[in-house]
């Protein structure tokens, strides 16, 4: 594929905004919706291991991260959409004919995510009594993972199919004749996908500091419990962040020719070291891990390792298609459209910042509360704004589409 | 060399790519649309037990909640991107022009996504736990946010049929192309639609109250709110009407199928009754017979008005420039966007595509076939399965009887100048007219088969030689396709 071929397919109408904002948002969004996705794994995970056991707080521990699971899955697939928005913007060639390669795969995408979710509700219903009976049903909890990580490998998969041009006839007319099926999956790279996903162990490992932490502040704390899990967060942060380290440094050396450039540059290390102090964090804090907030330091600072993982992955792709095939995300022509950008920053940074600040403080406040929660008078001043803005913006709306209909 | 943009063709042969963004959508406006008018309905409920005392109706907002939780929150929010994935397979170019046009917009539809999913989680998992004024809040917020998502996409799915403004095509910003007649009418009678699924979906689970005189209660206010839904849509309905293209109501009254507004009006009828009955005696309502309404609505309501919605906009699929197989048919001056047909008019499909093996560029009697079933792929088979299932196969549009050189003309004819309804402007060059009409010349053959054919599976001589012998009946075909 030349680059006039590559530029043929991209899609006419242009962008309404820079496309670097597009790239940055996407990073940015794909981290978030990666850090759901490794809790999700690394929760069932740990659910799995957990429910079997003799152990009574394994038993708790794995009745309180299948809630943990269940909303991760909800919250990945949430935030999810927003990084699938934005490489369609600023990537369309590649996106769409990758998918279109696969579409079998992207339908059955769906489905199998369906059934995933569901084969973890499954689990769910049939054990409400997990911390007192232990696990049952086993079985739906391995289904669901395994569908879960199938959803991941054929995401991975079409990522990496836009990463090929030259093979994409290739693929769509093999021997030249043409197959539409759409039935294959054509490239994969093993060890790309198990650095992601080695990723869910150290993440869980940070996650369950914060959740010793969120233990900690419940005025009914159970001590032995809450020193329980400080070993097994640690462990799945040393190994596991170990673990990926490695599978990550063996991708990068069995890089495909056309990226070996990358495994050398500066991006590698910077993703390394914010891995590297991540892991070392709460080893570092010692005791002060146990003081104010420092218990979620940890994975505050992981998120912020998988937003430089997710750049760094950003930065391959980029580098790759304007070295190998000519092809430069950034010049893509822009037709500015102010409104709906300064409609999305509002919406984004006031009412979504006030109205999920507000939410997520109850729903923090009140998992640490005994009895009934009464939130501060501030914090359901909050509230009200909340419902103001929602309010406000629901009257911008009309007002502002009544004006353009009559005009 | 200039190219002609076109991504790869998906082909199921089975039912059609269409059908499946059909199924995939249709199930989706079921759980969403579900989802949104029980949030407005919960708001409503957890601020009437406020005020009345009545902590009972709490307990339903959370029942409630944990099945929506499932049935709207789980399979609405995988059916939701669903829609984007099934239609960048089957529609590249039509979900790639509403993207590009409407980005921000969608991410402020993103924002609202996710603080109704943690609403409904909060709503569930802390319905006990907080104060109730906490909790009526949340419900608030809940509602709100949700109705805001439906907000946003119906401007999108407007566009999909038509700019708000005319002037849209000089002037391209979103709000020439969100807000229009359509947009609010549109808004209008999803709204409505939302409040009769809430009513029908609601009673699944107030049918299992165990206090008659709660469940008596709140079934007399499902049933109060599912008759007053469905006038007002039918009413609303109406309305949307008058703010179609001419095109549209012309698709609308020649091309749906004749079962559609007998199934509608079926279905209105039946839902009338059920409320009806619900209404008057309470303890008719019943698990099983809400889920069986739920089924009514969704067959009988939802999947005609799916299609319908999608069939009224050919031979566009978005904002009417951009064609149902993918060509750009229109010029957007505000956006430099020109129209590819004069390309195609001078230098054809073949030379101009892609993804096009270099032995298909110059059609010969030996290629002809293969080149005709890719022409056939690329400018057909989203609307038309190739097959003898799916979507109005193209089998039955020439069937045995047509000569080659009937379909030439036909090709030539209606096609090339844009002037069948319902139809892109498709000019295909001497050659390409060949090729393709050699391929649909053996698509009636003995030979046919479920799966499209292959030059290793077709014998080109054979297959040309068998198309001298049909009969010229295509000019009935193509006299319908003109003449609707």
């Amino acid at each position: 594929m030349t680059p006039e071929i590559l530029y043929a397919l991209r899609d006419p109408a242009g962008v309404p905004t820079h496309p670097w904002l597009f790239l940055i948002l996407g990073a940015l969004t794909l981290a978030l919706h990666m850090a759901a996705v490794q809790v999700m794994l690394g929760t069932g995970l740990l659910t799995l291991r957990g429910a079997y056991s003799k152990n009574p707080y394994w038993r708790r521990l794995a009745a309180h991260l299948l809630i943990t699971a269940k909303i991760a899955v909800s919250v990945a697939i949430v935030i999810g959409v927003a990084p699938l928005l934005f490489v369609q913007v600023v990537y369309d060639p590649f996106w769409y004919t990758s998918n279109v390669l696969s579409a079998w795969w992207v339908i059955g995408f769906i489905l199998i995510l369906i059934a995933g979710y569901i084969a973890l509700y499954v689990f769910y219903w049939k054990n409400h009594h997990l911390e007192t009976e232990g696990g049952r049903s086993g079985h739906w909890l391995v289904l669901s993972l395994a569908l879960l990580l199938g959803v991941g490998y054929i995401v991975h998969a079409l990522t990496n199919q836009m990463l090929f041009p030259e093979e994409w006839l290739a693929w769509y007319a093999p021997d030249g004749i043409i197959q539409p099926d759409g039935q294959r999956l054509h490239y994969a790279y093993p060890l790309r996908f198990g650095f992601f996903i080695a990723l869910s162990l150290p993440v869980t490992g940070a996650w369950l500091l914060g959740y010793r932490r969120f233990q900690q502040g419940r005025p009914d704390a159970d001590a032995a419990y809450i020193a329980w899990l400080k070993p097994l967060a640690l462990g799945l942060l040393v190994v596991g962040g170990l673990l990926a380290v490695v599978l990550g440094a063996l991708w990068m050396l069995t890089l495909p020719e056309k990226m070996a450039w990358f495994a050398a540059s500066p991006w590698v290390y910077v993703a390394l070291g914010a891995l590297l102090i991540t892991v070392a964090l709460p080893l570092a804090l010692g005791r002060t891990l146990d003081q104010g907030y420092w218990g979620y330091a940890t994975f505050g600072l992981g998120a912020v390792a998988l937003i430089v993982v997710c750049a760094m992955r950003e930065v391959l792709r980029y580098f790759t298609l304007t070295g190998s095939h000519g092809y430069d995300a950034l010049d893509y022509s822009v037709h500015m459209d102010w409104y709906s950008l300064v409609l999305f920053l509002l919406t984004f940074a006031v009412l979504g910042g006030v109205t999920l600040g507000y939410m997520l403080t109850v729903a923090w406040q009140a998992g640490q509360t005994v009895g009934r929660y009464r939130p501060s008078p501030a914090l359901s001043r909050l509230g009200s704004l909340s419902i103001g803005l929602l309010v406000l913006w629901t009257l911008a709306y009309f007002g502002i589409g009544f004006y353009v209909w009559a005009n | 060399m200039e190219f002609l943009g076109l991504y790869p063709t998906w082909y199921e042969p089975g039912v059609g790519s269409g059908w499946i963004v059909g199924i995939i959508s249709t199930v989706h406006v079921l759980f969403s649309h579900t989802a949104v008018g029980a949030a407005i309905f919960f708001a409503f409920l957890a601020n009437y037990a406020h005020r009345h005392d009545r902590p009972d109706l709490l307990e339903f907002i959370r029942r409630y909640g944990l099945f929506l939780l499932v049935f709207s929150y789980v399979l609405g929010s995988i059916t939701g991107p669903g829609i984007w994935y099934s239609t960048t397979v089957a529609s590249p170019r039509g979900i790639s022009a509403l993207i590009h046009n409407f980005v921000w917009m969608w991410a402020t539809e993103w924002v609202f996504f996710i603080i109704e999913v943690v609403g409904v989680y909060m709503l569930v998992y802390l319905a006990n736990r907080v104060d109730r004024q906490t909790h009526l809040k949340l419900s608030v917020i809940f509602g709100l946010t949700s109705y805001t998502t439906m907000l946003v996409i119906v401007g999108i799915l407007s566009f999909m049929m038509w700019p708000g403004k005319a002037d849209w095509y000089t002037e391209t910003g979103v709000l020439h192309g969100f807000y229009g007649p359509n947009t609010f009418a549109q808004l209008a009678m999803r709204t409505a639609f939302m409040f009769t699924m809430t009513a029908v979906v609601g009673g699944i689970v107030a049918a299992r109250f165990p206090d008659p005189a709660f469940k008596k209660d709140v079934a007399r206010k499902l049933a109060w709110l599912g008759i007053l839904s469905a006038i007002a849509g039918v009413l609303v309905f109406r309305w949307y009407l008058t703010t179609l293209p001419d095109t549209a109501l012309l698709v609308m009254h020649n091309r749906l199928p004749d079962w559609f507004p007998v199934g509608v009006m079926g279905m209105l009828a039946a839902v009338g009754v059920y409320f009806l009955a619900t209404l008057i005696q309470p303890r008719l309502l019943v698990a099983s017979g809400a889920a069986a309404m739920t089924l009514v609505v969704l067959v009988f309501g939802l999947w005609p008005g799916e299609v319908a919605r999608e069939s009224i906009r050919k031979p566009w699929v978005a904002g009417q420039y951009v064609y149902s197989n993918q060509v750009i048919g229109r010029d957007v001056p505000g956006r430099g966007i020109q129209s590819e047909i004069p390309l195609i008019e001078e230098r054809g499909f073949l030379q101009t595509l892609v993804f096009l093996p270099e032995a298909l560029r110059q059609v010969t009697p030996d290629n002809a076939v293969e080149a005709g079933r890719v022409l056939a792929l690329t400018t057909c088979s989203n609307c038309h399965s190739l097959s003898p299932t799916g979507m109005r196969p193209l089998r039955d549009y020439f069937p045995a009887e047509v000569d080659q050189d009937a379909i030439v003309d036909y090709l030539h004819a209606g096609l090339a100048s844009g002037n069948t309804l319902y139809m892109p402007q498709i000019p295909f060059t001497d050659d390409e007219a060949f090729a393709l009409a050699s391929y649909l010349a053996t698509l009636s053959g003995p030979a046919a088969s479920g799966a499209p054919r292959t030059a290793r599976q077709a014998d080109a001589p054979t297959d040309l030689q068998a198309t001298q012998a049909l009969v010229p009946t295509l000019a009935a075909s193509a006299a319908r396709e003109m003449n609707p």
